[in-house]
C-alpha cells in the first residue's frame, strides 16, 4: 500500500499538463537530434522503463483487480468478482466523510502555501541570484529533516501545554488551550510545513520566466507597482501558481505520516483509513478499492482545475 | 500656440547628473536638452551610458546627483508610473496575456478615458502603424515587427509627454529594421511628440534623428545634427566611432586663419582647413604633433597614368572588395594601409597595381596627439 501511496500523486503530476515550459524544452531538444539519439534514447530508457512496469503499473493493476474482489471477511475463501467494495463506500458516511475530510485538509494546505508561499517566490524572483540561491537553501534545509521527526516538533509547539498554548493563556488571549493538536488545523499546519517548498519552487519558477521589462511597460503605462503586480506580474506567474497546487494539493490527498501523527484518529484521512483497513483489518480489497476512489478523486479534482484554468481568460497564459 | 513653445521650450532637461553602480560611476557630469518636437538620439557603444540617461528620463533609475525636468517639472525623484510617457523596449515588451486591444488599452484604463474616446483612439493609434483589424490578436500570434508596431501604438496612443525608444529595432532582421526605422521617422514627425532614441547603431542614428547626442565612458562627446557628427567630428572618439577612418601621422608647418599645412612623416605634405580642428580648444600651432583623419569614401583614385591637379600620391592597390554599389580598395601608401570606398571602377584596377590617390583639404580632420 506504500508504493501505491507514492505512486499516486506522481502519476498524477505526470498525466497533468504542468508547467509547459518543461513539457516543451526537452522535446525540442529531441527534435534537433532526432535522427542520432532516438534508438540509443529507446535502449538509454529501457532499463527504468522496464522497472516502472514492473513494480508500478503491474501492482497498480493487481489493486485495481483486487478492489473489485468482495470477500465476507479476511480467511473467507467465497471471494467474488463485484463492485462491493465500491458500493460499501458510497453507502457508509464515515468512509465519505473521510473522503470530504481529505478533500478539504488538502484544499486548505493549497490556500495556506499558496498565501505563504508566494510573497516568497515574490522575494526570490526580485532578488539577485546569489541572494535568490541562499533563500532556495533555507526553503530546502527543511526537506532535510525527517517528516517524523518534523512533525514531533510539531508537538512541542502545538500539544494543550505546548508552547504556543502556553504563550497565548500567559498572554491572557485565551483561557483553556486550544486544539491545535489531533484536529485538521494540526494536520493543515504540518502538510503546509511539508510542501511550501514545492509551492515557491514552482511559483519562483514561473516568476523568473517573466520579462522584467513587462513591468517596466507597464509602469511607463501608468500602472502603480501594486497594479502591475495585479494586471501582468499575478496573471503571467499563473502556470506557476497552478502547478505549485497541482503538486501540492495531490501530495496532501496522498499524505500519511502527517495526517496519522498530528491528526490521529481524530482525522481520518484517506491514506490513514486505507492502511486501517489493510494492515490492521487486513480487509486487502476494501483498502485496495479506497485507495483507487483516493486516486480517482485526485486526478479528476487535478484535472477539472488544469483544464478551467487553460479554457479561462488566461488561457493565453499557458501556452 | 505650438510655434511658441516650439522657439521657446526644451521637453527635457538634464542637470549636472551623476550615476554610480556600486563603484562604477556610470554617467559622469551629463548636461543635455531635448527641445520640442525633435527627435534626439543617444548613440554609443555598450556602457557608454545612453541606456542609464534613458532609464533616468523614465524613472526607473534615480539619479545620485543632479537633476532631471521634464516639461519644465523637476521629475528626478517623481516614480515612471507618474510621469507620463510613453516607452518602446527592445523586447517588445507586449503584455502575452492580453489582446491587442487589451494592450493599447491597458494605459488608458489607468487615464480614465471614456469608452467611445478609447476606441477611437485605439482605433487611429493601430491604423497609423498600419495594424489596423489585428486587435482581437494575441501578440504571440504576431511577428516581430508587427508586435514592434503595437508597441509603438500602445506608446503612442496614451498621447505621451514624451516617446522613449530603447533600441527598439536590434531585434529585427535587417529588412525589417529599415522598414520601421524609415516608419518611426514618418510617425514622430506626423505627431509632433518630443522623442528620445537609444542605439548603438550609427546608420540607424544618423539617418532618423534631428540631433545625435554621441557618448563615451558615461559623458557626451557631441551633440550636433547627424551631418556635422558626420562631416565635423568635435572628438577623435566621435570620428572613430562614426563610419571608417584612415589615419596619418604628421607636424605642423605653418598655420593661417583658413588653412594649416601639415608635413606628413613619410615626407610629402597637405594642406587642412582650419576649420577641421577637432579636441577642446580647437587650435593648433607650428610644431604640434598631429593625427589626420579622413573617410574612405573622401578619397579619390584614378588610374596612375593620368596627371592630376592637388595633391595626389602614388599607391599600390593591395586589396579589392566589391559590396555591390561600390567598390572598397584597400591600398599601400608608403607602406601604410588606406582604405577607399568608391563607387568607381576601372578595370585596369588590380591588387599589385599602382594608382593614384588624392583628397579635399576641407575633407581632412585634424587633431592634436
Amino acid at each position: 500500500m506504500e508504493s501505491v501511496r507514492h505512486y499516486a500523486h506522481q502519476e498524477v503530476t505526470q498525466e497533468s499538463p504542468l508547467n509547459p515550459k518543461q513539457e516543451t524544452e526537452p522535446e525540442k531538444g529531441s527534435q534537433r537530434k532526432k535522427k542520432k539519439t532516438y534508438v540509443p534514447g529507446l535502449l538509454l530508457l529501457l532499463p527504468i522503463l522496464l522497472f516502472i512496469f514492473g513494480f508500478f503499473v503491474v501492482p497498480m493493476l493487481y489493486i485495481l483487480y483486487l478492489s473489485f474482489i468482495y470477500t465476507d471477511s479476511p480467511t473467507a475463501t467465497n471471494a467474488v468478482f463485484s463492485l462491493k467494495n465500491y458500493m460499501l463506500f458510497f453507502s457508509d458516511s464515515y468512509y465519505l466523510s473521510s473522503l470530504w475530510i481529505t478533500v478539504k485538509v488538502s484544499l486548505y494546505t493549497v490556500l495556506v502555501s499558496l498565501l505563504l508561499g508566494y510573497p516568497v517566490a515574490l522575494t526570490m524572483a526580485k532578488s539577485s541570484p546569489r541572494v535568490r540561491g541562499y533563500i532556495a537553501l533555507l526553503i530546502a534545509a527543511p526537506l532535510l529533516v525527517s517528516i517524523v521527526v518534523r512533525n514531533f516538533g510539531w508537538y512541542l509547539l502545538l500539544l494543550p501545554n505546548g508552547t504556543i498554548n502556553s504563550v497565548l493563556a500567559s498572554l491572557g488571549i485565551i483561557d483553556s488551550p486550544l486544539k491545535l493538536l489531533f484536529s485538521e488545523i494540526g494536520v493543515i499546519i504540518g502538510l503546509s510545513n511539508a510542501y511550501l517548498p514545492f509551492m515557491i519552487l514552482a511559483i519562483a519558477t514561473s516568476l523568473y520566466n517573466i520579462d522584467p521589462s513587462l513591468e517596466r511597460a507597464s509602469a511607463i503605462l501608468g500602472a502603480s507597482p501594486l497594479r502591475s503586480f495585479f494586471s501582468v506580474t499575478l496573471p503571467l506567474s499563473l502556470p506557476g501558481i497552478v502547478s505549485g497546487c497541482v503538486l501540492v494539493f495531490s501530495m496532501s490527498m496522498s499524505a500519511y505520516v502527517t495526517p496519522a501523527l498530528m491528526g490521529g484518529a481524530n482525522v481520518p484521512m484517506m491514506p490513514v483509513v486505507a492502511y486501517d483497513q489493510i494492515n490492521n483489518l487486513l480487509r486487502w480489497t476494501f483498502g485496495s478499492a479506497l485507495s483507487y476512489v483516493l486516486l480517482a478523486t485526485t486526478m479528476i479534482m487535478v484535472t477539472v482545475f488544469t483544464r478551467g484554468f487553460e479554457k479561462s481568460k488566461f488561457r493565453e497564459v499557458f501556452r | 500656440m505650438q510655434a511658441i513653445k516650439n522657439a521657446v521650450r526644451n521637453d527635457v532637461e538634464i542637470r549636472n547628473v551623476i550615476k554610480k553602480f556600486g563603484s562604477t560611476t556610470v554617467l559622469n557630469g551629463i548636461d543635455l536638452e531635448v527641445r520640442q518636437g525633435e527627435l534626439l538620439t543617444l548613440l554609443g557603444p555598450s556602457g557608454c551610458g545612453k541606456t542609464t540617461t534613458l532609464n533616468l528620463i523614465a524613472g526607473f533609475l534615480e539619479a545620485d546627483e543632479g537633476d532631471v525636468y521634464i516639461k519644465g517639472k523637476n521629475v528626478t525623484h517623481i516614480p515612471p508610473y507618474k510621469r507620463d510617457l510613453g516607452m518602446v523596449f527592445q523586447t517588445y515588451s507586449l503584455f502575452p496575456h492580453m489582446t491587442i486591444y487589451e494592450n493599447l488599452d491597458f494605459g488608458l484604463k489607468l487615464r480614465k478615458v471614456a469608452k467611445a474616446d478609447k476606441e477611437r483612439r485605439i482605433d487611429s493609434a493601430l491604423h497609423l502603424v498600419k495594424m489596423s483589424g489585428l486587435e482581437h490578436r494575441y501578440p504571440r500570434e504576431l511577428s516581430g515587427g508587427q508586435r514592434q508596431r503595437v508597441a509603438i501604438a500602445r506608446a503612442l496612443v496614451v498621447e505621451p509627454e514624451l516617446l522613449l525608444l530603447d533600441e527598439p529595432l536590434s531585434n529585427l532582421d535587417a529588412k525589417l529594421r529599415h522598414e520601421l526605422r524609415v516608419e518611426i521617422k514618418r510617425l514622430q514627425k506626423e505627431i509632433g511628440v518630443t522623442t528620445i532614441f537609444v542605439t548603438h547603431d550609427q546608420e540607424e542614428a544618423l539617418s532618423l534623428s534631428d540631433r545625435v547626442v554621441v557618448m563615451n565612458g558615461g559623458k557626451i562627446e557631441q551633440i550636433s545634427s547627424p551631418t556635422t557628427i558626420y562631416n565635423h567630428p568635435e572628438t577623435e572618439f566621435v570620428f572613430q566611432f562614426i563610419g571608417k577612418s584612415n589615419c596619418f601621422h604628421g607636424t605642423v608647418t605653418a598655420t593661417d586663419s583658413q588653412k594649416i599645412s601639415v608635413q606628413l612623416e613619410d615626407g610629402w605634405g597637405t594642406f587642412v582647413d582650419a576649420d577641421n580642428v577637432m579636441g577642446a580648444d580647437r587650435t593648433c600651432r607650428t610644431g604640434d604633433q598631429v593625427k589626420l583623419y579622413i573617410r574612405p569614401e573622401k578619397l579619390f583614385i584614378t588610374p596612375s597614368d593620368q596627371a592630376q591637379p592637388g595633391p595626389f600620391h602614388k599607391a599600390t592597390i593591395t586589396q579589392m572588395n566589391y559590396l555591390g554599389a561600390s567598390w572598397e580598395i584597400d591600398v599601400a601608401l608608403i607602406g601604410k594601409p588606406v582604405q577607399i570606398l568608391t563607387p568607381m571602377y576601372d578595370a585596369s584596377w588590380q591588387i599589385g597595381k599602382e594608382v593614384m590617390i588624392g583628397w579635399n583639404p576641407s575633407d581632412i580632420m585634424l587633431i592634436k596627439k
